[in-house]
C-alpha cells in the first residue's frame, strides 16, 4: 500500500491530524530475518527485483492520527 | 464481488495459517533494529525473540499513566508489554491476535514481565474487534495492517473502538512502486 493510499484510507475512516513519519528503508536482507517470509520468496525477491533496489523494497513508517473529539 | 470475497478469505486463511505455523519470531537481531536498549531491557527474552514487527509504535504513542491501549496484532506481546509499562497498573493494555497460540505467548510473556494484572490478550480479528465502541484511549499496531485484505474495514474498526479524541500509532510498511508479480502474488509475501 502506498503512503498516499494509506493516508486516504485513514481519512475515509474518520481520522484527522494524520502524520506519517519515521521513514526507514526496508530491504530484502531485513525481510529475510522474518520467519514468515519463506526462503523461496526471498530468493524470488533477489531474482526479480533490480539489485539497485535490494536495500529498499519497501519503507517502514510510523502513522499517527486521532479520532476527532 | 464473489471472487473478491473469496480472495479476501484466502488471504486471511493464509495469514492465519502462516502465523499459526511459525515456530519462532524474528529474533534478537530483528528486535535490536527496532527497539532501544532501554526498551529491550523492559521486556522478557521470550517477547524479544518473538518480535515480528516493523517499527516501534509504542515509542511514538506517548502513552500516559492510566490510559487504556489496544495492540492490534499483538503476536508475542512485546509492544503490548511496553504499552502496559507506560500506562501502569492504573491503566489497561489489551493485545488482540488471530491465533490462540500467539495470545498464550503474550500472556506468558506479560506474566514474566509482571504486568499481567492489567494486561490481557484477546483472540480476534482486526476487521471485527471484540471490544465495545469508544473503549480505548490509544490503539497501536506493528506491521499488521498490511496483512489485512480489508484494510479499510480494519481502520473503521480501530476508529470505532477509540473514544473521541483517542489516537493511533501504527508501524507499517508502504510500497511506492509495484512489486514484481511473482513477489506480490506469493502467499508468504502476504503473510510476511
Amino acid at each position: 500500500m502506498a503512503e498516499r493510499v494509506f493516508a486516504g484510507k485513514l481519512e475515509r475512516a474518520g481520522f484527522s491530524e494524520i502524520w506519517i513519519g519515521g521513514h526507514r528503508p526496508f530491504g530484502i536482507d531485513e525481510a529475510a530475518l522474518y520467519p514468515l517470509f519463506t526462503p523461496g520468496v526471498i530468493e524470488v525477491m533477489r531474482r526479480t527485483i533490480p539489485p539497485a533496489h535490494h536495500d529498499h523494497v519497501a519503507t517502514g513508517v510510523i502513522v499517527k492520527a486521532s479520532k476527532p473529539s | 464481488m464473489t471472487h473478491d470475497l473469496l480472495f479476501q478469505a484466502e488471504i486471511k486463511d493464509s495469514v492465519r495459517q502462516a502465523y499459526a505455523e511459525v515456530s519462532s519470531g524474528g529474533g534478537e537481531r530483528l528486535a535490536r533494529r527496532l527497539y532501544s536498549e532501554h526498551e529491550l531491557a523492559e521486556v522478557p527474552d521470550g517477547a524479544v525473540r518473538w518480535a515480528l514487527g516493523v517499527g516501534d509504535p509504542v515509542r511514538y504513542a506517548f502513552l500516559r499513566p492510566g490510559e487504556t491501549v489496544l495492540d492490534v496484532g499483538s503476536g508475542g506481546g512485546i509492544d503490548t508489554i511496553l504499552a502496559a509499562r507506560r500506562v501502569g497498573a492504573e491503566g489497561r493494555a489489551i493485545g488482540l491476535d488471530i491465533t490462540e497460540a500467539m495470545c498464550e505467548r503474550g500472556r506468558r510473556h506479560a506474566a514474566d514481565s509482571g504486568v499481567d494484572a492489567w494486561t490481557e490478550f484477546l483472540l480476534g480479528e482486526m476487521e471485527d474487534i471484540p471490544l465495545p465502541d469508544a473503549a480505548m484511549d490509544v490503539v497501536v499496531s506493528n506491521g499488521v495492517l498490511n496483512l489485512s485484505a480489508r484494510k479499510s474495514r480494519a481502520l473503521a474498526e480501530i476508529h470505532r473502538t477509540l473514544r473521541p479524541g483517542g489516537r493511533i500509532s501504527l508501524a507499517d510498511l508502504t510500497v511506492e512502486n509495484d512489486l514484481p508479480p511473482e513477489v506480490a502474488n506469493d502467499e508468504s509475501a502476504w503473510a510476511g
